[in-house]
């Protein structure tokens, strides 16, 4: 059983820290106090976190209002209530004018929305988001990476857009390299998967396949330099994701891969209600499905 | 400026408007006309701007949500000095600073991107909180047109400022009945516009949107902790005899002909 460590409790302490230090930074909220467990900060910041409902578009536009006047708001919502409902005000009212406004988008994945079902599963984020120009789009590993990346979004002039999980989520690692066993596979991943990808890669060294695990936390821009030399030198590379197949982390590497890639993900289809295990296993996104495509 | 020259100051906008679309070739002069006199009390009446300093944090704000009236907006800027009006032919061209929609980083003055219909009041909204926020005693205005309130999120941002009770944030709907397709009756099924935003919880005032002292005594008006909606009885193409009420001028360009009508009758008002 894999340590579970919440990526929103990660978050709301993240930016606790960050409002303690910095009185521009707000929450902009779409009745996301509960979801993204912020009840203590609302106790302690009543008054810079902004309310808007359950209204994603408002939400967006309010955030732009507030930047245009100075400040730092990070908005929080699902994933999918952010990235498709209000993807409009996200392109047109922050990334166009280019204004200082992070988003946070919580269950994003078909893991993270599990029982719920596809209305609470958000597996197209990672593709609109990157579609979008001046966006930076970040995915975290896990709780502490997403710790790190509220402190990036905060560094990073401009919109950033980072999808955050359940509250559930295992515990994985923050570094860059999660596993360095050889390059007789390259597996390259983001959030919760890459659980998965360590699993699988500890199991190939078991078969004297040496596999390399590398955390791709900033999906765009993505880091081509460091990624070009291991996509080019790994004898077979793969790519897996809580994400369509289509516009996420895979279709990126592709961009810059001039070679065959393996994706996993989903298959361009809408999935189910079930556990995240159950899910992961029937979709092919666990470690038995990254072995078998290992070995293939 | 007293009510004469505010008047005046509407008509000239006017007079801009066609000189801008005539000039260029392209833009929606009908429902910038509409909006023409009540922009003309917001610039030269109430806001407190500085043409000199367009990003001014205490600045007043102005939102014009119904984006593609931008003509009458990029015409008060010009008049206000934000910038040369030599640059009015190169509205909707290329490397133009007048874009074809209001862009917040291009045209000095444009307090917030805007143009696609039903976003600006939330925004505005935005701005108006900051200024509570802040303690800052910025005014926050914000221009919708009356189809656009077919857009739900208008309605978010509505309840969202009445909670706030945003007294600094004020609406005028530019109330011209008409929208692109035809009439917001028939098309937008739009009605009631006052007690809508009055159900909202909002203090609502109705205006004859050309009536320079109206609109001034409502933009005035004494609050009460509620935000301000007004909305302003309009004529689209106002101003110009052959583009009042009639919606084929929602979009389009004056010939030759119809440019020297609209400037001899304009012309002749502002010097009335």
């Amino acid at each position: 059983m894999s340590e579970i460590k919440s990526t929103r409790i990660a978050f709301v302490e993240a930016l606790t820290e960050l409002m303690e230090k910095d009185e521009r930074v707000y929450m902009v909220s779409a009745d996301s106090v509960a979801v993204f467990r912020a009840q203590g900060l609302m106790k302690k910041y009543p008054d810079r976190i902004i309310e808007a409902g359950i209204a994603e578009g408002s939400a967006v536009m309010i955030a732009a209002g507030l930047a245009s006047a100075g400040l730092k708001p990070f908005v929080c919502a699902y994933a999918g209530f952010l990235t498709m409902r209000a993807c409009e005000q996200m392109r047109t009212f922050v990334g166009y004018p280019g204004l200082d406004v992070k988003f946070f988008g919580a269950n994003a994945g078909m893991c993270s929305g599990e029982r719920e079902g596809v209305t609470h599963q958000f597996f197209e984020d990672l593709g609109i988001m990157r579609a979008i120009p001046g966006y930076t789009v970040l995915a975290p590993a896990d709780a502490d990476d997403t710790g790190n990346m509220v402190r990036r979004a905060y560094e990073t002039k401009g919109p950033v857009y980072c999808r955050i999980g359940s509250g559930r989520d295992p515990v994985v690692g923050t570094d860059e390299i999660l596993r360095a066993y050889g390059e007789d596979v390259l597996i390259l991943g983001c959030g919760a998967p890459l659980y998965d990808a360590c699993l699988a890669a500890d199991s190939l060294k078991d078969k004297d396949m040496g596999a390399t695990v590398v955390n791709c936390n900033v999906i765009k821009p993505l880091n081509c330099e460091k990624l070009i030399p291991m996509i080019e030198k790994a004898k077979k590379v793969i790519v897996v994701e809580d994400h369509n197949i289509y516009g996420g982390l895979g279709s990126a590497i592709c961009e810059i891969a001039a070679r065959p890639v393996i994706r996993l993900g989903l298959k361009d289809i809408y999935p189910e209600s079930g556990t995240a295990n159950e899910l992961k296993h029937k979709y092919e996104i666990d470690a038995p499905a990254i072995i078998a495509a290992a070995m293939r | 400026m007293d009510m004469r020259e505010l008047s005046r100051m509407g008509d000239k906008i006017r007079r801009d408007v066609v000189e801008m679309i005539y000039r260029s070739g392209d833009g929606h002069p009908a429902p910038s006309l509409s909006a023409a006199d009540v922009i003309a009390c917001l610039y030269f009446g109430v806001m407190n701007v500085d043409p000199q300093n367009p990003l001014w944090e205490d600045r007043d704000r102005f939102v014009l949500s119904k984006g593609h009236a931008c003509p009458a907006l990029y015409a008060a800027l010009g008049l206000k000095g934000f910038y040369s009006r030599d640059v009015y032919p190169t509205l909707r061209c290329l490397n133009s600073i007048l874009q074809g929609h209001p862009d917040m980083k291009k045209t000095p003055g444009v307090d917030l991107t805007s143009g696609s219909l039903g976003n600006g009041l939330a925004g505005a909204t935005g701005m108006a909180i900051a200024a509570k926020r802040l303690n800052k005693s910025y005014k926050t205005y914000v221009m919708t047109g009356d189809g656009e309130l077919g857009e739900g999120l208008n309605w978010e941002a509505a309840q969202t400022a009445a909670k706030y009770k945003l007294d600094n944030l004020t609406l005028i709907v530019d109330n011209n009945t008409m929208q692109s397709g035809g009439g917001i009756e028939e098309v937008g099924g739009i009605t009631n516009i006052p007690g809508k935003f009055a159900a909202f919880g909002w203090k609502v005032l109705e205006v004859d949107g050309h009536n320079v002292p109206e609109i001034m005594a409502a933009l005035t008006c004494e609050r009460d902790g509620r935000p301000v909606c007004i909305v302003a009885h309009t004529v689209k193409g106002k101003g110009i005899s052959y583009m009042e009420h009639n919606n084929a001028w929602h979009k389009g360009t004056p010939n030759d002909e119809q440019y020297e009508i609209a400037v001899r009758e304009l012309e002749a008002r502002i010097h009335e």
